[in-house]
């Protein structure tokens, strides 16, 4: 809400300008910035039309003559069509400035003078929904007389200074002028000063006619009205009118306007129906029931249901309550007798039917966040008697009340100890009395024990919290010195699988892979191509684009995406990674586990055309390099296998292997499937993905340390012929099966097939290597386990060595 | 010519060679023809016996250092041309040392998780755990346990993407509160844990928006603690990350699990607080909120708030890395352009 400094001044005296308030009040209370009108603007006077005539050569335009204070009036040509003879307008003058860098400059319009130009108000920078509907086409004309020549600027209020205040849900009191002043006063150390509403009580008459009747007593403990006979609706003056498009409302006319000043000052929303469109003189306050419409200005009806709160008369809907009146009570020129209200309706219940018709603004606003129930009857009072005051009524009837819940002060009780020890610091009970005064709350003090009577405007407070936070930002959190909690010592760290992902994430980043986010909401396709744990897929109530619609249950998706990404844009070699969740809904359940995976991508060359290197595109055998590393390093005595498989959609069924500890898969390594990748837009790509909870759940080594051996190896090479079907792994398993203690490692130097070996077989070459960590190997030990190897291979893959 | 002339011939002959050879080789062989068993001067040795005896004392030591003589100038003639070898062996070893280096690039961490971990290691030095909270999370600990019942004013300011009308992607990192308090044996010490990760809200992506972003709580309960503390912590933090002349100031807020709320503004580390565009020219950027736990936060997870008080800090690690690294689009973290991901490499 926008603080208008001319306005606080009836209650306060300001003495700094907006900028230093502004700053002072968001370091002490709420986020504000300084907000100064009319900056831009200057020469603006009012004029006085005394006399206007058609321009000869124009069928739109007028040639006015224009008192503007000077010794004789000015020739000013205008195209507005409401320019009339007599009116008090808005005169730029010779040389004024408006919004834009608009400069006024007298000169001649098709052969006549024009000595500046009759404004309207939209051309001063209010906008035009701001703008009385009766001038938003035209210039504006000032409600009554004024001195011609007198500063326009000053009259429109378009020179006001303002703190605009961003305010939080729980400070709704600041959204009046009173409760602003309030919270301006406590910062600066002024107690604000208000002027009682009083009434005319000449003009008090009994209420005999209207009753209210409150069949909805849970959504409202305030209802009072008050009936005015015989007002005169006109418009507004212009102290009024200026204020409300200040605080961007329309005006519209007198009594609504009134009814909008009151809820702009007080923070309560006031409410003006034509008592005399009511069909009968019986209010009800009741659920909506069917057919019930809510009847728009713009012609338009919404449908009223029974979760809205409405307000009735013989059946019709007069209005949704604290949120929107209907057009069919509405107060217009003719009106002679009108109702005002002012109540409190449920909070929630108005935020609910705002949001369900779309139509949230500043009624609604105040009575979802709140308002002072100690302040309804005042702000009605006000309400009649400022209406009063604008258009001398015949009577006011006495307060109707429908409900009325009492008003009681809240009463807080702290230590003082225990407010200094949660704010740290050490105010004397002297200081703390002083800033409690200062916010306009009384306190009681017994020793250590502070009883604190907070007003109803602060009915945001209820707990001590709530005045320990409104004592320590007057003291001034610039005050405050900080320190370190000072308690039991503690042992920070990462959980065990955190630092488990630590070290496998940073075997990947030394594998030189880049590690990426990715979203964990994907879309359809997305998650059904990769789900490779098999899982019932998790889809979002209301997904706000097909896009981001289901709980990934692969990390894959993602990388793909990004070497698409990527490739498109002329990065070719990508290698990245990405550690993260994955959602595993069980059947018959409603919520995922959240599964701790690790993948990567791996596209384009591993090795670079350079000087002296020639490229590498990348291949299976790299990518699975780097998973065994990583697998390495989780330091696991599990033996991690790989096994072909053709089994996982969208892979090349010839290079993908399943990765599995006892038979369990924890994971894959693959190529994509030539189709998905041209596809997706990507080139060659190899991918793996692992489940981390499952390799975290695996034994750990206990590593015993051994000396370096002291004694050399012996190498004995042996070359086979195998069928195609047999794979290298299990040749390898054999030998070691077969190889005796002293076997320590098996490397494979050569695989071949082609010209030279029978259609159907390959050629395999591996270095055995045999060590004694104790003793000097003799040939005739490395020997007999040789012949052992190559016996075995014999016999169960029917090899032949070469 | 006589025994002792040959000598000193052989001498002055065979000084010379070893000085003009080039190569070990020729040393060698000199050596052996010169110096050796069938050499000559072993051959004019053997013409001895024709010496007068008391000259062949002479002649003898001068035989010996004729032998020596050239034996040294063999040897200096070796280690000449061994030295010569092994220069000319450097110069044809010499490379161009402006060629580029055999890469061998380690990945980069992607720059948010390295903001995190910046974060973490900070309190984890000051004896806080890292605890990991779950992505798909309850409403219950997601509001309600934050003092946010259904229907809260304050569910407005995040709206929220529901699988169940009880499940939902957590939208704070706020709603592993509960779970640590509940789960913390208070008997054993205060609680001071941070909870980093990923949460999520109804926002359409751009550059300053995104429906899934990260954040960091921090929650400290034990006897004692406040609002000094909560400051102290913070600017220490602050200071960590921004630079050790930052200052930090305190604005009232409000947050429906704490009370006092601030939201916490950091001196501005580009113009230290003389005001530019980064800051807005008000010398001060907004970098997380705080305050101190709401009693019904505390009692709802069974603390005591007559005994026990608590703080609690969440911050942002993208707005972090805006702010620090003048990142601009927060989409950026996202789409893992290698190009992007890798200008981080080694800043944390």
């Amino acid at each position: 809400m926008k603080i208008s400094m001319n306005w606080l001044k009836e209650y306060l005296p300001v003495e700094h300008n907006v900028e230093e308030i502004a700053n002072k009040v968001s370091l002490t209370g709420i986020e504000s910035a300084p907000v100064e009108l009319g900056t831009d603007l200057s020469g603006l006077v009012v004029g006085h039309i005394i006399d206007v005539k058609p321009h000869p050569d124009s069928d739109h335009l007028n040639l006015c003559q224009v008192e503007i204070g000077e010794k004789e009036p000015v020739q000013i040509v205008c195209g507005a069509s409401n320019v009339a003879n007599g009116q008090y307008v808005i005169v730029a003058k010779n040389g004024a400035n408006l919004p834009a860098g608009k400069v006024i400059k007298s000169g001649e319009i098709r052969g006549q003078l024009s000595n500046g130009m009759i404004c309207g108000l939209d051309e001063l920078g209010v906008k035009e929904k701001f703008v009385p509907k009766e001038f938003q086409k035209g210039i504006y004309v000032f409600p009554a007389e004024e001195q011609p020549g007198a500063d326009a600027k000053e009259l429109l209020g378009l020179n006001d200074t303002m703190v605009d205040m961003d305010i939080t849900p729980n400070r709704a009191d600041t959204l009046g002028m009173r409760g602003a002043a309030w919270e301006i006063g406590a910062t600066y150390d002024h107690k604000p000063s208000f002027t009682k509403p009083e009434i005319a009580e000449s003009k008090v008459v009994k209420n005999n006619d209207v009753k209210i009747n409150i069949k909805a007593k849970d959504l409202v403990t305030d209802y009072l009205v008050r009936t005015m006979s015989n007002v005169t609706v006109t418009e507004s003056p212009l102290w009024i009118q200026r204020r409300l498009w200040n605080q961007d409302i329309q005006p519209v006319n007198n009594i609504v306007d009134a009814a909008n000043y009151v809820m702009i000052e007080f923070g309560e929303p006031i409410q003006v129906y034509d008592l005399d469109k009511l069909t009968d003189k019986e209010i009800t306050v009741e659920m909506a029931a069917e057919g019930h419409k809510l009847e728009l200005n713009d012609g338009n009806k919404k449908d009223l249901s029974h979760d809205d709160l409405v307000i009735t008369s013989g059946g019709q809907a007069l209005g949704l309550a604290g949120v929107q009146k209907s057009s069919v009570a509405e107060v217009t020129s003719d009106t002679k007798n009108i109702l005002v209200e002012s109540a409190v309706f449920d909070g929630t219940s108005v935020r609910k039917a705002a949001q369900r018709h779309d139509l949230r603004g500043n009624v609604s606003n105040r009575f979802e966040k709140g308002v002072d129930n100690g302040a309804v009857s005042e702000s009605l009072t006000r309400a009649v008697q400022l209406i009063d005051s604008i258009t001398n009524v015949e009577s006011i009837s006495q307060e109707i009340v429908g409900v009325q819940t009492k008003a009681e002060p809240i009463i807080i009780d702290g230590k003082i100890s225990h407010i200094n020890s949660l704010m740290g610091i050490e105010l004397s009970p002297e200081e703390m009395l002083k800033i409690i005064d200062r916010l306009g709350f009384t306190a009681e003090r017994n020793g250590d024990e502070i009883s604190v009577s907070i007003p109803t405007r602060r009915w945001d407070m209820t707990i001590e919290a709530d005045l320990i936070e409104e004592i320590i930002r007057i003291f001034g959190y610039d005050n405050l010195k900080g320190t370190l909690p000072s308690g039991h010592e503690t042992r920070g760290g990462y959980t065990p699988i955190r630092e488990f992902i630590n070290k496998l994430t940073s075997v990947l980043l030394s594998e030189g892979m880049d590690e990426t986010i990715n979203f964990a909401l994907i879309n359809k396709h997305e998650v059904e191509d990769f789900n490779t744990i098999h899982t019932n897929l998790t889809r979002l109530l209301h997904p706000m684009t097909e896009d981001h619609e289901y709980l990934r249950t692969s990390l894959v998706p993602g990388l793909i995406k990004d070497i698409a990404y990527n490739q498109a844009r002329g990065n070719d070699n990508i290698s990245i990674f990405e550690q993260g969740r994955i959602f595993d809904r069980k059947e018959g359940t409603d919520r995922p586990e959240e599964l701790e995976y690790i993948a990567g991508a791996v596209s384009g060359n591993v090795l670079e055309d350079s000087w002296n290197t020639t490229s590498k595109t990348v291949d299976f055998y790299d990518v699975k390099g780097i998973v065994e590393e990583m697998l390495m390093f989780t330091n696991s005595d599990a033996e991690f296998e790989y096994s072909a498989t053709d089994q996982i959609p969208n892979l090349h069924p010839g290079q993908t292997a399943n990765i599995s500890v006892d038979g369990d898969v924890i994971g894959y390594i693959g190529k994509l499937h030539p189709n998905y990748q041209s596809d997706h837009n990507v080139a060659d790509t190899y991918v793996f993905e692992i489940n981390v909870d499952k390799l975290f759940e695996l034994s750990r080594k206990q590593v015993q340390a051994k000396s370096a051996p002291k004694y050399p190896s012996i190498t004995r090479d042996l070359a086979i012929l195998v069928g195609k079907n047999i794979s290298s792994g299990q040749i390898v398993k054999d030998i070691f099966e077969n190889g005796g203690d002293y076997l320590i490692d098996v490397n494979i130097f050569d695989v071949y097939q082609g010209s030279n070996i029978e259609s159907g077989f390959k050629s395999l070459g591996y270095h055995l290597i045999f060590q004694n960590a104790n003793d000097t190997l003799t040939d005739e030990t490395v020997e007999k386990s040789f012949t052992n190897i190559k016996n075995s291979l014999v016999s169960k893959f029917n090899v032949e060595v070469r | 010519m006589s025994l002792n002339d040959k000598l000193k011939k052989l001498r002055e002959s065979g000084i010379d060679d070893a000085k003009r050879a080039e190569h070990l080789q020729e040393l060698n062989d000199l050596r052996v023809n010169l110096l050796g068993k069938k050499g000559p001067i072993t051959q004019a040795l053997r013409g001895m016996k024709d010496v007068p005896k008391e000259e062949r004392p002479e002649i003898g030591t001068l035989a010996n250092n004729v032998k020596k003589e050239i034996q040294e100038a063999i040897e200096a003639r070796m280690n000449d041309l061994n030295k010569r070898m092994v220069e000319q062996k450097l110069q044809e070893e010499t490379v161009d040392v402006t060629l580029p280096a055999q890469s061998h690039e380690l990945g980069t961490k992607h720059i948010l998780n390295q903001t995190v971990e910046d974060i973490e290691q900070f309190f984890i030095g000051l004896g806080y755990e890292v605890a990991p909270g779950y992505e798909v999370e309850e409403d219950h600990y997601n509001f309600e346990r934050l003092n946010i019942p259904k229907d809260h004013p304050a569910r407005d300011m995040q709206d929220t993407f529901y699988l169940t009308n009880e499940l939902l992607m957590r939208t704070q990192t706020s709603a592993q509160e509960g779970r640590d308090m509940e789960a913390h044996d208070f008997s054993k010490g205060p609680l001071k844990m941070i909870s980093p990760g990923v949460v999520y809200r109804r926002d359409d992506d751009d550059a300053t928006h995104s429906h899934q972003f990260h954040q960091l709580e921090g929650l400290v309960v034990d006897k004692n603690i406040s609002m000094a503390d909560l400051k102290g912590t913070l600017e220490a933090l602050c200071r960590h990350v921004f630079g050790a002349e930052r200052e930090i100031r305190f604005r009232p807020s409000f947050f429906p699990f704490t009370e006092p709320s601030v939201e916490v503004d950091v001196s501005c580390f580009n113009c230290g607080g003389k005001g530019c565009r980064i800051c807005k020219y008000t010398g001060w950027i907004e970098v997380l909120g705080a305050g101190l736990t709401h009693p019904n936060v505390l009692e709802m997870s069974g603390i005591d708030h007559t005994v026990y008080s608590a703080f609690a800090f969440g911050l942002g690690p993208e707005r972090f890395a805006m702010l620090k690294y003048g990142v601009t689009d927060i989409r950026d973290f996202y789409t893992n352009d290698v190009r992007f991901l890798e200008q981080f490499k080694g800043v944390n």
